[in-house]
């Protein structure tokens, strides 16, 4: 890409004087969230190299291992209280969980790069509202901005009623600003056309997993470590939940059997070191489970303790549920042997072929999980991501949670079933979502509305659009693209007047013509800005108290250490003035701690820090300053008080009780599974184009894009190909190529054409008929080629953004097998 | 990959520049040059240099406009020049290991067999670099495999880096490059005359520890 920022090693870091400040926090990224410190001091001074002389204690240069050495990219300048300021951010060295002793990732370690700073890659951070004029972002003031918003919402549900208005925000992006979010989308307007970035409407990724009773965030970190074997599907940890996997899985020397259709980094490893590679055909997950549940079951190696115990054996039980998906899903211990013995496709033999694994590894994968140790159960654990769920939504977790509650691998120390993680868990309900109103229904029962099919088909108005990429984070994303340009620019008219009411009468006749308006809150432009007419500058992480869960439930405050840039204001308080300036009560909030305090009350579930919440109060103690008091530690939610001190939860379940009560089996309808891979499958004409993450790259590469050390190693969007393919194309690696489909699957139900060019990257880790790439490419994204048709899943809608399809093609060579690396990333 | 040679004492600025992908045109002749990158901004313009302000984040440098190269000449006093090998005596594959620029900068020099970023030789393989990862320190020694060009991976976190590509990561967690000791040829004698990226643990490469003798 032009202009982007290439790196220019330094040979010298500045170290923090004894009196610097510290801040504690966590990583913004991925699900792991290490701990970190912070250590800002005024420019123009400088700790020595005696441990007498810096903040870190230590003689320089810092020992191995020590975690008290600052990388010159764990190294920035910021501006504090006005005041130019040094700033270190180090994987804290005292850490004593998580990150213990200060481990980390490439992607946590640059987080000082993320910083804003006027000269640097970061000056380019969005500083003020800004209202598109004539076709440009034009800076106007927040006041005009919040009077344009609020108009205009009101209009939208007035004339086109709530459901016509739109939030598509985060699950990320910390509790404060969800909470306030959430309230004000399922309260005061009360609308259930709320989704959270990836996803098409609220509600969990997890269903079939959820029908068997276990939490999706059930286990801790102590589970990595204590686990002898360890199940890792759809998902490779040591590249992308990093720390998980180098502080606490590896060390606890778990042998792994990965699934994966890519031999990952850790496929490689786990090979290599006792454990498993599953390689298995797109699409075919469930059979793989099937198989392996009905070899154990077959062999009698199943946990009968806990099926007798904590199992649901009487239909009664199922049909008297509460729950419309468990009545409709639910199996008994008997029925679910039958649905599993009666299947000629869960042999091994039959299994191995539908799922091209080996008769062999499935075996030995059974083995692992369940054969007798010592005459008793092995300590296994199942450990998953999106490569199951964005898949085969409910069909895939539903056969993993029956192989769960087959081998009891449940709340008990090192036999756990839990997601690893996407991204960190911020998510938090202000209000009730208000499920009835959705109009999307599964026979007969409603389910959370599918919001992107509501608004490709036309329904939406108006849309708020916070802290994500919609369109590149999208399935279909070209088509998502064409949409908005049709609904936003092509159906008129454009504001011509940066004075509010002229804008305001512009938007209300394009509403009027069946168009859209979209607002957009950021830190920085994406592909969506393009589509948005007002956007305002978001303050984030450093630049605000904010709190959030990490992936083992752990709850911690994110320290302020700087000012935000210009006039970016945090999205709850954006928000709040808007609802404010509605005429709504309750959105006065001072701060940050004031909006945990109010949700401290409605936090449920595994997130329950109710107890907490009226302790801190109790005591007279702001709850975001006990939060600071425990650092990096945190706490791990649900909190309790015993003996009138908090005490965390490390894993769930443990009392053996589950969602409706006991664990249950569940139907796999493996008729819809094939019906679903010959609707989003390739044909003989295409590849499969598999999408996922990166060890270097987070998300949307909002902040990579900006840290030179990062950026460098994919200057451009990478394309994996197996060697036979690279042969049959013509290609070698540092080729650009064009991946296109004429059939991606649309979220209102039709076929789109969708295509992104790469480099080519040639490489084992993919098979034949089978290249792999970064979902989120800004400019080519791997989701162009992905599908958007959330109602194929219809259970639970959910983009199955695993399935994409298409043609490479090779478009030519270039320079970039000079500056990029294309050694295989799987060597160990 | 070109490589080039230039006047005794001196390093190639091309050869800098070529690993990062920009264009540029003509050699500077110094001792040591410093190179400031388009589009970083002012602050990662200490190649490798005595010769610059406090170690201040670099504010106030000038900030060179995209696409337009700019060359800083800066005098390396400070690293000595010490011979580390022999181009004659270095087969591919070969690692010696030495330690560079001061007495607990632990390095290795390899030929890779193919063109390196800032290689040296007839073939523009020959390369040095720092060999405690610059993750959390673990020495990476005995890790070089020729057939990829890379160290690693590392025993400890499994970071991997590709010595023809700077010693960028291919795979894993350091937040900065290997740090790669600068050569030049003498005659037959490969000379370490500088270095680019800093070691792991230092705040300064040529700080706190006893620098080597130099010839």
């Amino acid at each position: 890409m032009a202009g982007m920022p290439a790196e220019s090693p330094k040979t010298q870091v500045p170290l923090p004087p004894v009196d610097a400040k510290v801040t504690t926090t966590a990583c913004e990224y991925c699900p792991v969230a290490c701990g970190y410190k912070v250590y800002t001091w005024p420019v123009g001074i400088e700790g020595g190299p005696a441990a007498s002389e810096n903040a870190l204690g230590i003689d320089f240069p810092a020992p191995i291992l020590s975690g008290r050495w600052p990388s010159p990219n764990m190294h920035s300048t910021v501006t504090i209280d006005g005041i130019l300021q040094h700033a270190i951010v180090l994987p804290d060295p005292d850490a004593e969980h998580v990150n213990v002793g200060g481990n980390h990732s490439v992607r946590g370690g640059t987080l000082a790069l993320k910083l804003y700073r006027p000269d640097g890659p970061t000056r380019d951070r969005l500083q003020h509202p800004m209202l598109r004029v004539n076709g440009t972002l034009q800076t106007i003031s927040w006041d005009a901005a919040i009077e344009i918003i609020a108009e205009m919402i009101g209009y939208t549900v007035e004339e086109f009623g709530e459901l016509a208005m739109g939030f598509k925000h985060y699950s990320y992006e910390y509790f404060e600003n969800n909470y306030v979010i959430t309230k004000f989308a399922y309260d005061a307007i009360g609308t259930p056309n709320v989704a959270p970035h990836h996803n098409t409407g609220h509600g969990t990724d997890t269903p079939g997993l959820d029908d068997t009773g276990v939490d999706a965030f059930s286990a801790s970190y102590e589970d990595y470590k204590e686990c002898d074997v360890a199940m890792v599907i759809g998902s490779d940890p040591y590249e992308t939940k990093t720390v998980a996997f180098t502080q606490w899985l590896q060390p606890g020397g778990a042998k792994i059997i990965q699934v994966d259709p890519r031999k990952t980094f850790t496929a490689a490893y786990a090979e290599a070191n006792g454990g498993l590679h599953l390689q298995l055909l797109p699409g075919t997950d469930a059979w793989v489970y099937g198989a392996i549940a009905r070899h154990i079951l077959e062999q009698g190696w199943q946990d009968a303790d806990f099926i007798r115990d904590h199992v649901v054996q009487d239909r009664v039980e199922i049909d008297e549920d509460s729950a419309w998906r468990r009545r409709r899903f639910g199996l008994t211990w008997d029925e679910w042997q039958e649905a599993v013995l009666g299947n000629d496709e869960l042999t091994l033999e039959a299994a191995s072929e539908i799922t091209t694994v080996p008769v062999e590894k499935l075996r030995q994968a059974a083995e692992m999980l369940a054969a007798p140790v010592d005459g008793g159960m092995p300590k296994a654990s199942i450990l998953y991501e999106k490569g199951l769920y964005w898949s085969h939504n409910y069909e895939n977790t539903a056969a993993l949670g029956n192989l769960s509650a087959l081998i009891g691998a449940r709340g008990r120390p090192g036999r756990a079933t839990s997601r690893m993680g996407g991204h960190q868990r911020g998510g938090a309900s202000g209000a009730s979502y208000p499920k009835d109103k959705s109009p999307t229904e599964f026979e007969g029962n409603k389910v959370e509305m599918d919001c992107d099919r509501w608004m490709m088909e036309g329904n939406t108005r108006m849309v708020w659009s916070i802290g994500n990429d919609w369109i590149n984070g999208s399935g279909a994303s070209q088509y998502v693209a064409q949409r908005f340009r049709e609904m936003t620019r092509e159906i008129g008219p454009q504001i011509t007047s940066a004075i509010p009411a002229n804008a305001i009468a512009a938007l209300k006749e394009r509403l009027d013509n069946d168009g859209l308006f979209i607002v957009q809150s950021e830190i920085y432009t994406n592909s969506t800005t393009e589509y948005a007419d007002l956007v305002l500058p978001a303050a984030t992480w450093g630049e605000e108290d904010f709190s959030r869960n990490n992936a083992e439930r752990r709850f911690r405050l994110y320290g302020k250490f700087m000012d935000p840039p210009g006039e970016a204001k945090p999205d709850w308080w954006a928000v709040a003035q808007v609802a404010q300036q509605m005429g709504f009560d309750g959105y006065d909030y001072a701060d940050t701690n004031e909006i945990i305090e109010a949700y401290a009350p409605r936090s449920s579930g595994r997130k329950d820090f109710s107890a907490l919440g009226e302790w801190t109060a109790s005591k007279g103690i702001k709850l975001h300053d006990w939060l600071r008091e425990q650092g990096t530690s945190g706490i791990q939610t649900p909190v309790v008080i015993e003996n009138d001190e908090p005490v965390g939860t490390d894993r769930l379940h443990t009392d053996m009780s589950f969602k409706g009560g006991k664990s249950r089996f569940v139907i796999v309808d493996f008729d819809a599974v094939k019906e679903r891979n010959e609707l989003l499958g390739p044909n003989d004409d295409e590849v499969w184009v598999l999408t996922g993450r990166a060890n270097h790259l987070w998300q949307s590469l909002y902040d990579d894009l900006r840290k030179p050390h990062l950026i460098q190693r994919y200057p451009v969007a990478f394309l994996e190909i197996s060697p036979e393919d690279a042969d049959k194309w013509d290609v070698v690696s540092g080729d650009m190529v064009a991946v296109e489909s004429d059939r991606v699957r649309t979220q209102d139900l039709g076929t789109s054409f969708g295509g992104f060019t790469a480099v080519a990257y040639v490489t084992d880790e993919v098979t034949e008929g089978q290249v792999f790439s970064f979902f989120h490419y800004p400019g080519s994204p791997g989701n162009s080629v992905t599908t958007g048709d959330a109602a194929s899943t219809p259970q639970n809608p959910r983009q199955p953004f695993k399935f994409g399809r298409g043609t490479v093609t090779k478009i030519g060579s270039t320079n970039l097998a000079d500056v990029m690396s294309f050694v295989p990333r799987n060597i160990v | 990959m070109t490589e080039e040679h230039e006047p005794q004492g001196t390093v190639s600025r091309r050869s800098f520049i070529e690993g990062l992908g920009f264009a540029t045109g003509g050699v500077v002749v110094g001792t040591v040059i410093g190179v400031a990158i388009p589009g970083v901004g002012g602050d990662d313009d200490d190649g490798d240099a005595v010769a610059r302000p406090p170690s201040d984040g670099g504010d106030g440098t000038p900030t060179p406009a995209d696409g337009d190269p700019v060359v800083t000449p800066m005098v390396a006093t400070a690293h000595p020049r010490v011979k580390v090998g022999t181009v004659s005596g270095l087969n591919t594959g070969d690692v010696i290991d030495f330690n560079y620029p001061t007495e607990q900068s632990a390095a290795s020099l390899v030929k890779l067999g193919r063109p390196a970023a800032g290689g040296i030789g007839e073939d523009g393989d020959i390369v040095a670099f720092g060999t405690d990862c610059t993750h959390m320190g673990c020495p990476l020694a005995g890790t070089f495999k020729v057939e990829h060009g890379i160290l690693g991976p590392c025993g400890c976190h499994f970071t991997t880096f590709d010595l023809g590509r700077r010693g960028s990561v291919v795979l894993g967690q350091a937040t900065s490059n290997l740090p790669q000791i600068l050569l030049d040829i003498e005659g037959d004698d490969i000379i370490a005359v500088g270095t680019l990226g800093i070691f792991y643990g230092f705040r300064d490469n040529l700080a706190d520890i006893t620098i080597v003798e130099g010839i």
